[in-house]
C-alpha cells in the first residue's frame, strides 16, 4: 500500500452531490460574500480575497461555485517558481487565482474581488530599477565599437 | 504540576480518603448508636411497625396533602435540582469516563447539548433554592453556615463545570483544574456537612418509621 | 528601513537570485493561507519582508533528537530553501551547513560577533546542566554555556520546539540530566517559543517570518508562545467536535465509532488542552493530522505532556501513583483503606456516646430514686 488512494475507506456521509443541480447553503454564502465585496469595491473600497483553503468545500460545491461564476475573459499565467494561473471569472472583478509551486502542488487558491489582481502591478522602485538597467544596456551597447 | 494534574491526581486521591474515611466513620458511628429502650407494650407487632417504616421513607418523601399548597413549591425546587444534578452527574460522557477510570464500568452518554441544558435549568433551580432560603422566614432562621456552605460547594462545582464547557473564564484547563478542585473539595466537605444527608436521608426516614409506627403511629 | 553595513534588503537580495517580487508574494501569500491568516496578509508580509534586512540567524541544537529540523526542512511554504537564502541568513547550523569541526565554530563565532545585538537565536533541544553540563557539550563547550555566551548578542531568542520551550522529554520525571528549557536559562531576552514535538514547519517558519518582517516579537501567550498559531485548542478547531457535542465516541482503535470517525476523547484526545495549529494548519503541506488520521492529540505543544499519564487515558480520567493510571484496584486500595479507618472511628465513636448515654440514664435514674 503506497498511495493515499489504496487505503481502503469507508465513506460515512456523502456530501450531496453537484449534480443534484441546486446550490448548497455554503456555495450561496460564498456568492452572497463575493457580491459584497464587489460593492465594496464599486464605491471605492479596499480590493478583497476569499482564502478557498479556509471554506470547507467538497469538490461538489467547487463545481457549484466555478459554474456559478462562470468562465471570464482574461486569463493570466505567471511563471515565476511553478505556474501559477489567475482567470477572471465570468463576473468581471471577480478572479478566480491558483498559486502553484515548482512542483505544480497547489499552494494557495482564493477569489480576488479586484480591479486587477494585486500581484500584478509593478512597484515604483522596480519600474526605476528597469529603467536603469535599460540605460546600462543602453551604455554598454553604446560604448561596444562596431555596434 | 499543573492545576489539572494536581486536581486530578494527589488531590483526588486525598478527597477520596476522606470522603470514604468520613462517610463509613459517620454511618458505622450512627448504626451502632444504641436505640432508647422503650418500655410501652409495643401497639404493633415488628413486622407491622417495619412496614410502617418503610410507608413512612415514601410517604415523607412527598408533600403531606394538608401542606402541599404550602410546601409544594419547595419540594418541586427541591426535586427539580436534585434529578438535574444525577443526570449531569451521571449521563456527561467526561464524567462517565472519569467513573469508568475508577470503577471499571461505563454506560451511554447524553449529548452535550442535553447535558448542557439540564446543568443550565439546574444550576438556576439551585439560585431560585437560596433565594428561597434567605427570603423564608422559617428557613432563614433554621439556616446556619453549614446549609450555605453545602449550597455554595455544590454550585461552584456546577458554575465551574459549566464555565469549563462554554471556554469561559480563561483557559481550558485552568477552568478544567478549578472544576475537578471544587469537587475535590465538595467530597472532603461531603460527609461532615450537611450533604452527608444523601446517606442519611433514608435510613433515618426508615428508621424514625419504625419506631413510630411500634408506638402506634400512623405512617 | 535604513540601510546599514550596506546590506542589501531582502527584497534587492530575491532579486539577485532571480526570484521576482511576484513569486515572492506568492509564497508569502500561500504561507499565509496555510497559517489562516487572511489572504491579503501575505501581500503585506511580502513586502514588509522585502523592505526588511535580511537577519543573521544562528541555530544552536542541544538536547534534542533533530525532529524538530527534520519538520523545519520540510516547511512547504515557504519551503527552506526559499528561506535559508532569501529571507534569512542561516550563518550556524551544525546539522544544514557544510562547514564542520572548528571552521564551523569560527562561523558561529564571526556571525554572533558581526551582527551582535541583532542576529536571531534559534534554540532547538533542552539544556542539560547536571555534571556542569557534561551531558550535551560542542567542540569542547557546555550548551549552557554556549547558551549564555550565543544569548548575549541575540536580538530574540525562538526556542524551536518542546525540548527548549518547556524541557520536553530529558526534563521528565526524574530529569537525569537535570534539564532546563531555555526561559529557565535566559532571562533578559525576548524569547518566543514555538513549541510542538516537533512544531508545525509553517508555525516555525511562520513565526521567523513574522519576526523578521516586522522586527517585533509576537502576542505571545502566558506560554510565550506566539497567539496566532497557539491561539486556539485543538478541539476548538477540530472536525470530530459535533460528535464530542452529541456524546458519539470511539472506545477503542477498530469499533464502529472508530471507523464513524467519532470524537477520540476516550482514547486518551488531550486536544481540549492543547493549544496550537495542527487542527487548521494540519501536516505535511496540509494533507491531515493526527485526529484525522484516527489517532487521539497527545497535547505535545503543552509543557510536562510526557509526564501527564497514559496518552490514552481520558482527560478527565483520574491519575495518581507511579504510572499515573487509576485502576479500579488502586481506588479499592485507597477506599478500602480509608473505608477501615472511617469504620474504627465509627465504633469508637458509637461506643463513647454510648458510654455517655449509660452515664445520663444512671444519673438520671439515681436523680427519680432519689426524687421518688
Ligand atoms: S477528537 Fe479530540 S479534539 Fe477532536 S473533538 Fe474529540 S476530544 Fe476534541
Amino acid at each position: 500500500m503506497s498511495r493515499l488512494g489504496e487505503i481502503p475507506i469507508r465513506i460515512v456521509s456523502r456530501t450531496p452531490a453537484a449534480s443534484t443541480g441546486t446550490i448548497g447553503a455554503g456555495v450561496t454564502a460564498i456568492l452572497i460574500e463575493i457580491a459584497t465585496q464587489l460593492d465594496r469595491l464599486a464605491d471605492g473600497g479596499e480590493p478583497g480575497a476569499i482564502d478557498l483553503r479556509s471554506l470547507p468545500m467538497s469538490p461538489g460545491d467547487r463545481e457549484q461555485l466555478l459554474k456559478a461564476l462562470g468562465p471570464g475573459e482574461v486569463t493570466i499565467t505567471l511563471k515565476g517558481d511553478g505556474e501559477s494561473t489567475i482567470n477572471e471569472t465570468g463576473i468581471q472583478g471577480v478572479w478566480w487565482s491558483e498559486y502553484r509551486d515548482r512542483g505544480g502542488e497547489l499552494i494557495a487558491g482564493f477569489i480576488e474581488i479586484a480591479q486587477v489582481p494585486a500581484i500584478l502591478p509593478v512597484e515604483p522602485d522596480q519600474l526605476r530599477r528597469g529603467a536603469q538597467q535599460l540605460r546600462a544596456g543602453a551604455a554598454g551597447a553604446a560604448q561596444q565599437p562596431g555596434n | 504540576m499543573d492545576l489539572v494534574s494536581f486536581a486530578r491526581g494527589p488531590a483526588l486521591e486525598v478527597a477520596l480518603a476522606v470522603f470514604c474515611l468520613g462517610v463509613v466513620w459517620r454511618i458505622v458511628g450512627f448504626a451502632l448508636l444504641r436505640i432508647r429502650r422503650n418500655f410501652n407494650e409495643p401497639r404493633n407487632s415488628l413486622v407491622k411497625a417495619i412496614i410502617g417504616g418503610v410507608i413512612a421513607t415514601g410517604s415523607r418523601s412527598w408533600p403531606h396533602s394538608e401542606f402541599t399548597v404550602r410546601t409544594g413549591a419547595g419540594e418541586a425546587l427541591g426535586y427539580g435540582y436534585h434529578i438535574g444534578l444525577f443526570i449531569v452527574i451521571l449521563a456527561f460522557a467526561p464524567h462517565i469516563a472519569f467513573f469508568g477510570s475508577l470503577f471499571g464500568v461505563t454506560w451511554p452518554a447524553l449529548p452535550n447539548s442535553v447535558i448542557t441544558i439540564f446543568s443550565v435549568l439546574t444550576f438556576t433551580l439551585l439560585l431560585a433554592v437560596l433565594f428561597r432560603r434567605v427570603t423564608h422566614r422559617v428557613l432563614r432562621m433554621l439556616s446556619n453556615f453549614d446549609d450555605y456552605f453545602s449550597w455554595f460547594i455544590t454550585t461552584l462545582v456546577i458554575v465551574t463545570g459549566l464555565m469549563a464547557t462554554a471556554h469561559i473564564g480563561g483557559p481550558y484547563q485552568t477552568i478544567l483544574g478549578l472544576h475537578i478542585l471544587s469537587f475535590d473539595a465538595l467530597l472532603v466537605w461531603f460527609p461532615f456537612g450537611k450533604l452527608m444527608h444523601a446517606f442519611y436521608i433514608f435510613p433515618s426516614r426508615a428508621i424514625n418509621g419504625t419506631l413510630l409506627s411500634r408506638k402506634g403511629a400512623a405512617s | 528601513m535604513a540601510h546599514y553595513h550596506d546590506q542589501p534588503t531582502i527584497g534587492e537580495m530575491l532579486e539577485r537570485h532571480g526570484v521576482s517580487r511576484r513569486t515572492f508574494i506568492k509564497y508569502c501569500t500561500a504561507m499565509a493561507s496555510a497559517l489562516a491568516l487572511p489572504p491579503l496578509a501575505g501581500r503585506a508580509m511580502a513586502e514588509q519582508l522585502r523592505a526588511a534586512l535580511r537577519p543573521s540567524v544562528i541555530y544552536l541544537s542541544f538536547q534534542e533528537c533533530t525532529g524538530c529540523l527534520e519538520s523545519l526542512i520540510r516547511s512547504f511554504s515557504p519551503s527552506i530553501e526559499n528561506l535559508i537564502f532569501d529571507v534569512i541568513s542561516l550563518d550556524y547550523d551544525d546539522t544544514l551547513m557544510a562547514a564542520a569541526g572548528a571552521q564551523a565554530e569560527m562561523a558561529r563565532d564571526k556571525a554572533m560577533k558581526d551582527n551582535y545585538g541583532k542576529y536571531v537565536l534559534v534554540i532547538d533541544g533542552s539544556v542539560p546542566t547536571g555534571a556542569n553540563g557534561a551531558y550535551c557539550a560542542l567542540g569542547g563547550k557546555s550548551a549552557v554555556d554556549i547558551l549564555r555566551e550565543a544569548a548575549k548578542g541575540a536580538a530574540a531568542i525562538v526556542c524551536v520546539g518542546t525540548c527548549s520551550s518547556f524541557g520536553g522529554v530529558p526534563f521528565a520525571d526524574p530529569n537525569p540530566t537535570q534539564a532546563w528549557p531555555v526561559s529557565d536559562i535566559v532571562s533578559d531576552k525576548p524569547i518566543v517559543n514555538v513549541s510542538g514535538c516537533p512544531p508545525i514547519p509553517e508555525v516555525i517558519t511562520g513565526t521567523l517570518l513574522q519576526f523578521i518582517s516586522t522586527g517585533k516579537v509576537p502576542d505571545l501567550d502566558e506560554y510565550r508562545r506566539p497567539k496566532v498559531f497557539f491561539g486556539n485548542t485543538i478541539h476548538d478547531r477540530c472536525y470530530r467536535r459535533p460528535f464530542y457535542d452529541q456524546g458519539k465516541f470511539a472506545k477503542s482503535f477498530d469499533d464502529e465509532g472508530a471507523r464513524n470517525g467519532w470524537c477520540l476523547f476516550e482514547l486518551g484526545c488531550k486536544g481540549p488542552t492543547t493549544y496550537n495549529a495542527c487542527a487548521t494548519t494540519k501536516w505535511n503541506g496540509g494533507t491531515s493530522f493526527p485526529i484525522e488520521s484516527g489517532h487521539p492529540c497527545l497535547g505535545c505543544s503543552e509543557p510536562n505532556f510526557w509526564d501527564k499519564g497514559s496518552f490514552y487515558s481520558a482527560l478527565s480520567a483520574p491519575r495518581w501513583g507511579k504510572a499515573g493510571e487509576v485502576s479500579p484496584g488502586d481506588v479499592l486500595k485507597v477506599v478500602g483503606g480509608a473505608a477501615a479507618v472511617g469504620a474504627a472511628l465509627g465504633v469508637a465513636s458509637a461506643g463513647l456516646s454510648r458510654l455517655r448515654q449509660r452515664h445520663i440514664e444512671k444519673s438520671t435514674t439515681n436523680n427519680e430514686a432519689k426524687e421518688s
